[in-house]
């Protein structure tokens, strides 16, 4: 009988070589106050310059969600007093923001659900603050680097379907190589707002959650949320309009002290900025920053390559597995064994060594000659993986490590046939077994022929021959 | 014509910008604010139509390609009045 609005307010901090306004660097991880300047420090009678790879990130990020562009970006300054913002003013966007109405479509309890964008703005963060005592130490290495907000209208209605849609937003900015969309470290942050309401009757009195800092928080915080906003209306009690904090040690939303005051932030056109307007050259090299997206691209992987739901599912999960699979697949690579060899024995190896596809000796090519050289039946199966184990260890070639280790599968038939019949003489009791219909020893036989070859005949050839001789 | 300011939003603006003012800062203040509101009154009453002041002038956007240009941060850090390590230490403002 209640109904439950949610709405996000996401922001993610985009990669750039520098901060938005001013050159100083944009990385996470220095030591404290190392990438400042006059500009991002407040200092009077600088100017700041607008940093064009932001502004083109950010209309990338704010087609990609399908919103309409502004074609005339206005920055204004919000202003409050707080030591996290040297200016007393940070640069943001209020009349005019880059990008409004747009939408993102996510799958929830097994149905589409299109949840609207409101708007996307760029803005520039604020420094870090540590409490310490009676005093507060300030880093402003963040200070003014280039930070985007997508404000999402309250279209969803529980914890897991705006967890969904935090993992599909998060996949979609590193798809585009916008953000690395890391929530721990704080690139990607997250804040939300939850009403309820009866049935029918529209928008309840909304609380805003803050202190989100994993998508599963921002779960168990919205359900937590819901809860005691049910139980509140349903002994007649009032919601507060408030800002609430995530207690992760209680799992609890508790009120967080603000004064009412404080949001008044008196939003003024930022006089050292000129508007941005988006000509035709600008918007062209946006559409160069356009990927294909990880639904479509799981959507084309089960047409085009007959993989399973599953399957395409984790290949596409990173861009970078994506790439590395449809080039394995272009230099010749079976699309089913090349997918299946990166879901299970690949990924065995990378998530025991702690590596990333990336970042290891194994290459789409030589992923193609080790699945090559196994179709062809120059190696058996159990070889390739020991052939796979090896090109991590010593970073080779899969042709030069099986010729290095006389690893080539045994596949001459007459040699075979040689040895299974002195497998049979050896063992007549178990070839009687596999006359009088017992199949058992048939392993028994392939095992003890794999085992005087040194595992490099080849067994499904050993197991036809025995068949053939047994009969 | 701007209308002068009532103590009421004088101490929300004090407020806003961390200011304790007695009442006596109040009525002095208060004048001293209205002056400045009265002149920008005044310049509100001259004719701008067809002047493209008040309009950030160039058609063009001006923007500043995506380059490093570190700046002389130690020499910043120096200006702050207490250090620890290189964080500025300030009061507690939690």
């Amino acid at each position: 009988m209640y109904q439950s609005f949610i709405g996000l307010e996401i922001h993610i901090q985009l990669l750039t070589e520098s901060k938005v306004f001013c050159g100083c660097t944009n990385r996470f991880g220095d030591e404290p106050n190392t990438n400042v300047c006059p500009v991002c420090m407040g200092y009077p009678g600088v100017l700041p310059a607008l940093n064009e790879e932001a502004i083109r990130l950010s209309y990338i990020v704010a087609r990609t969600l399908n919103c309409e562009l502004s074609p005339r970006a206005i920055f204004e300054r919000k202003n409050y007093f707080y030591p996290d913002m040297p200016k007393n003013y940070q640069i943001s966007q209020f009349s005019s923001p880059l990008g409004r109405n747009g939408w993102i479509d996510i799958e929830y309890a097994g149905k589409p659900r299109r949840v609207r964008i409101h708007e996307i703005h760029l803005e520039e963060d604020a420094g870090k603050m540590i409490h310490a005592g009676d005093m507060s130490l300030l880093d402003y290495n963040r200070a003014g680097t280039p930070l985007l907000e997508i404000v999402t209208e309250p279209d969803m209605e529980a914890g897991e379907e705006a967890e969904i849609l935090l993992q599909n937003f998060r996949r979609t900015i590193r798809y585009l190589g916008v953000c690395d969309g890391n929530m721990e470290e704080g690139s990607m942050r997250c804040d939300a707002n939850v009403s309820i309401n009866l049935e029918g009757q529209g928008l309840g009195r909304k609380v805003e959650i803050k202190n989100l800092n994993s998508s599963r928080f921002v779960k168990m915080a919205l359900n937590y949320e819901i809860t005691r906003q049910k139980e509140l209306f349903g002994k007649g009690g009032k919601i507060v309009q408030e800002t609430r904090l995530w207690n992760e040690n209680r799992d609890v939303t508790e009120p967080m002290r603000t004064k009412e005051s404080a949001h008044d932030y008196r939003y003024f056109p930022e006089p050292d900025l000129p508007p941005f307007i988006p000509g035709a050259e600008f918007l062209a090299k946006v559409d160069k920053g356009l990927v294909e997206l990880p639904e479509a691209r799981k959507a084309r992987f089960v047409k085009e390559y007959g993989l399973s739901a599953a399957a395409a599912d984790f290949l596409v999960a990173e861009k970078a597995t994506a790439d590395f699979y449809e080039q394995t697949v272009k230099l010749g690579a079976a699309p089913a064994a090349a997918a299946a060899w990166l879901q299970f024995d690949v990924r065995k190896i990378l998530n025991r060594d702690g590596k990333e596809l990336a970042d290891c000796p194994l290459t789409a090519g030589r992923l193609a000659q080790l699945l090559s050289l196994l179709a062809d039946g120059r190696i058996h199966g159990k070889i390739a993986k020991q052939v796979l184990e090896a090109v991590f260890a010593e970073d080779k070639d899969p042709g030069q490590l099986i010729k290095e280790k006389g690893w080539q599968s045994m596949s001459d038939m007459s040699q075979l046939a040689a040895l299974v019949d002195q497998a049979l003489a050896a063992n007549a009791a178990a070839v009687d077994a596999v006359k009088a219909g017992d199949r058992k020893p048939l392993g028994f036989l392939v095992g003890q022929i794999m085992k005087q070859t040194g595992g490099m005949a080849e067994p499904r050839l050993v197991q036809e021959l025995l068949k053939q001789k047994i009969k | 014509m701007i209308h002068s300011m009532d103590v009421s939003e004088l101490k929300i603006t004090a407020e806003l910008a961390n200011l304790d003012l007695t009442g006596e800062d109040l009525a002095s203040l208060g004048n001293e604010v209205e002056k400045i509101l009265d002149y920008f009154s005044s310049m509100m009453e001259a004719d701008t139509a067809g002047l493209a002041a008040g309009k950030a002038g160039s058609a063009a956007n001006r923007l500043r390609p995506d380059v490093r240009t570190p700046g002389d941060a130690d020499a910043l850090l120096e200006n702050a009045p207490e250090l620890e390590g290189r964080f500025i230490v300030i009061p507690n403002v939690l």
